[in-house]
């Protein structure tokens, strides 16, 4: 047994797994979002491409492979893969922004696990339960947002206050109607 | 993956959209006038609207045959593997659930 004053449960993906241990139900569903990347390419893209409408990235790493993604699948998974359909979409992003990509080679694909929330913004607050504390719910965006994310979530662990930036994100607020819907979706996490 | 639309056959999953929980009891709620419905109405609309299981492992879940027969149908899925494990049709097992 490890035993702590404070706790802070930071782990997306398996966030209801862990606080179901504390018999707490969250407004999260655990979703699969596919990544891809390519062969080897000599230096074709400089920086982040981000294509909007098509929700997709493509950025190039430093061994020459291409690296891209874009929606979920849309189904529950805790498997870390994903199915065809959604690599044929990703594909299809990819080659209505940079049609030259068309005899590029696809050399590995795998599955994340995101804490999508009711809302689609993350939960970043004190749990019903005294002493611990709760950073999730971060959808497919917390992978860029960890230094942020980690920064606010200490300030609350150690001071019991949520920092200024993150007073929002809270855990009651689906339930006092203070929802942060970018998207405007509604409670339905694979849309969001 | 593929689903077993109880009126169709097996299928690929691209035919099929994806709702969610299908273990979750729908409420009526009532929004009358002026008085605020007391709390135990907004905790359990809150619960079911919001707050999932999101189970690793079997998973009751709702899809919709959109490019098929256009009928909702109830699957258990393991979401640890993928693997279907049931499908009925969603009316019938729906039925089940009031009871």
């Amino acid at each position: 047994t490890v035993q702590a004053k404070k706790v802070g449960i930071a782990v997306a993906g398996n966030t209801s797994r862990l606080a179901d241990m504390a018999g707490l139900r969250l407004p999260i569903e655990s979703h699969v979002l596919q990544a891809f990347v390519s062969e080897a390419l000599k230096p074709l893209i400089p920086n982040v491409i981000t294509y909007g409408m098509g929700h997709f990235y493509i950025s190039q790493s430093d061994k020459g492979g291409l690296v891209f993604g874009g929606d979920l699948d849309g189904y529950n998974s805790y498997a870390q893969r994903g199915n065809m359909p959604t690599m044929e979409d990703v594909a299809e992003c990819a080659m209505a922004i940079l049609p030259g990509l068309g005899r590029t080679r696809m050399l590995r694909s795998w599955g994340g696990i995101m804490d999508m929330t009711m809302d689609g913004s993350p939960i970043i607050d004190a749990t019903p339960i005294d002493g611990l504390y709760l950073n999730g719910g971060w959808c497919y965006g917390g992978f860029k947002a960890t230094p942020g994310s980690g920064f606010v979530f200490a300030h609350l662990l150690a001071t019991d206050r949520p920092h200024d930036e993150a007073a929002a994100f809270r855990l009651d607020r689906f339930r006092s109607g203070a929802t942060l819907d970018e998207r405007g979706a509604g409670p339905t996490p694979n849309l969001q | 993956m593929r689903i077993t639309c109880p009126h169709c056959g097996q299928r690929d999953i691209s035919e099929f959209t994806y709702l969610g929980d299908g273990s979750i009891r729908t409420l009526a709620l009532g929004f009358g006038g002026p008085d605020a419905p007391p709390d135990a109405e907004i905790d359990a609309a809150h619960d079911a609207v919001f707050l999932r299981d999101n189970p690793r492992g079997h998973h009751r879940e709702l899809w919709y045959h959109a490019l098929g027969c256009r009928q909702w149908v109830d699957v258990v899925r393991n979401t640890a593997t993928h693997d279907v494990i049931s499908t009925r049709a969603a009316a019938a097992a729906h039925v089940e659930l009031e009871r």
